[in-house]
Parts: C-alpha cells; sequence; structure tokens
C-alpha cells in the first residue's frame, strides 16, 4: 500500500476536502486534519486588531523542510499512512485557512492526533516562510523564536 | 574570486532593499565572512546580525562554513509561517 504524502505551497485557497481526499486510503478510518488561521482579534497578550497578513517562502526551501517534517512523522509514527502539509502565501485575511497538517491512519488512538500537532510544531520551526501583520497600528514582519541548528 | 547567488527575506529584504544579489567572494570566504562583508554594505543588517538565519544551498548553515562555489546563500529573520 502506498502512502501518500502532498507537499506543497500555493497561493490558491485551501480546498481542505480535497486535500484530505488526496491522503484517504481503503484502509483509512482517522484523520487529524489542522489548520492555522488568520486572526483577526488577537486577546492573549499584546491586545490587538489584524487587518491582512502577507505571507511569502523561500520557496524551494520550504518545501524541502515540509518534506523533511513529513518524514520525521514517519520516523517517529510508523502507523501514519497519509500526510498533508500545505502552506498558502500571499495576502490572507482574517478568517481564511492559512496552512494545512493532515494525517491519517487506520484508528484514532494510532498517533494521528499527535502527528498533525508534531507537524504544525515542526513546521513553525524550520519552514522559512514569513508573514507581515497589517492593522490599524500599521505594519509588522512577524518574527519567530526557534533557531534551527546547521543541518536540521 | 567565485561568483555566488545572495537571497533576502521579510525584514532583511526591506533592509537590503533588494531581493537578490549576484557577488563575488574569495576562495574559503565563510558564513560569517559574508555576513561581515554584507553588513559593512547594508549598516542597516547590523540591528539584525545575530538573530537573522542563513542557509546554503536550502539548508541551515554554520557560521564557520565555507562557502560552496555557485552556492546560493540566504539570509532571513526566524521563521513565522503556519
Amino acid at each position: 500500500m502506498d502512502s501518500p504524502t502532498i507537499i506543497f505551497l500555493t497561493e490558491s485557497e485551501l480546498d481542505l476536502d480535497a486535500l484530505l481526499g488526496r491522503i484517504t486510503l481503503p484502509t483509512t478510518g482517522a484523520a487529524a486534519i489542522f489548520t492555522g488561521m488568520v486572526r483577526g482579534q488577537t486577546s492573549r497578550g499584546d491586545a490587538h486588531e489584524t487587518a491582512y497578513l502577507d505571507y511569502e517562502a523561500y520557496q524551494p526551501m520550504a518545501e524541502t523542510k515540509m518534506r523533511q517534517v513529513a518524514d520525521e512523522i514517519r520516523q517517529k509514527w510508523p502507523t501514519i499512512a497519509g500526510i498533508a502539509i500545505v502552506q498558502r502565501i500571499g495576502r490572507l485575511y482574517p478568517g481564511t485557512p492559512t496552512t494545512l497538517i493532515a494525517c491519517t491512519s487506520a484508528h484514532r488512538n494510532t498517533g494521528v492526533f499527535e502527528a498533525a500537532r508534531y507537524g504544525i510544531d515542526r513546521l513553525k520551526e524550520i519552514v522559512p516562510v514569513w508573514k507581515k501583520e497589517i492593522g490599524p497600528q500599521g505594519e509588522e514582519w512577524v518574527e519567530g523564536h526557534y533557531r534551527p541548528k546547521p543541518g536540521e | 574570486m567565485h561568483k555566488v547567488k545572495v537571497l533576502f527575506f521579510a525584514t532583511l529584504r526591506d533592509y537590503v532593499g533588494s531581493k537578490s544579489l549576484e557577488i563575488e567572494i574569495p576562495f574559503g570566504m565563510t558564513v560569517g565572512g559574508l555576513t561581515d562583508l554584507l553588513v559593512a554594505t547594508y549598516p542597516l543588517l547590523e540591528k539584525v546580525k545575530n538573530s537573522m538565519m542563513v542557509a546554503i544551498n536550502r539548508e541551515y548553515a554554520a557560521n564557520e562554513q565555507v562557502i560552496p562555489e555557485g552556492a546560493e546563500i540566504a539570509f532571513f529573520p526566524p521563521v513565522s509561517g503556519g
């Protein structure tokens, strides 16, 4: 049985159903789907409003690193069958899904939840994508906090 | 000397005013050496010098790493995708 791995960046709307379909096999009985969204109102920490986000990527390296995240998931959870890791780029408004991490498996207790969680956490650590936040207070590049080691 | 491609993303692109440069560097130059050269040329980079990430040929690189011939070197802030 082949194990589909879907990796891409896109400026187009994410079709969550279609992506799920592409990692669904005859043996699939469970899927964990995480999607990040543009948050229009932030209350945690520095409360503020967001009009939109501009995403940009170092595309070839981002694809390589997204594939690496999928490989790491398969090493940690060999029971995972299908993996989709998708990042949308361009200008995205509140309420819009920006990223999708989905993992499928035969059963729900085989690590699908943990695998999807790991996938989004790793994407935010090593995949070279950045967002500029634009709101009433002006515009600002958002910077992450993680520093990948050489070769990571 | 040999020619390399240097890419800048996000804040760093704003500071340099360019997305991509082709420059000639001496053989044996390290990532740290190239960083110093760029900071000298684009002084705005000084304030992000210690936080920026460097990739050689699409892999995270160490400061002491020697830049291979024809390399693509990217400078960018810590990533913030998702």
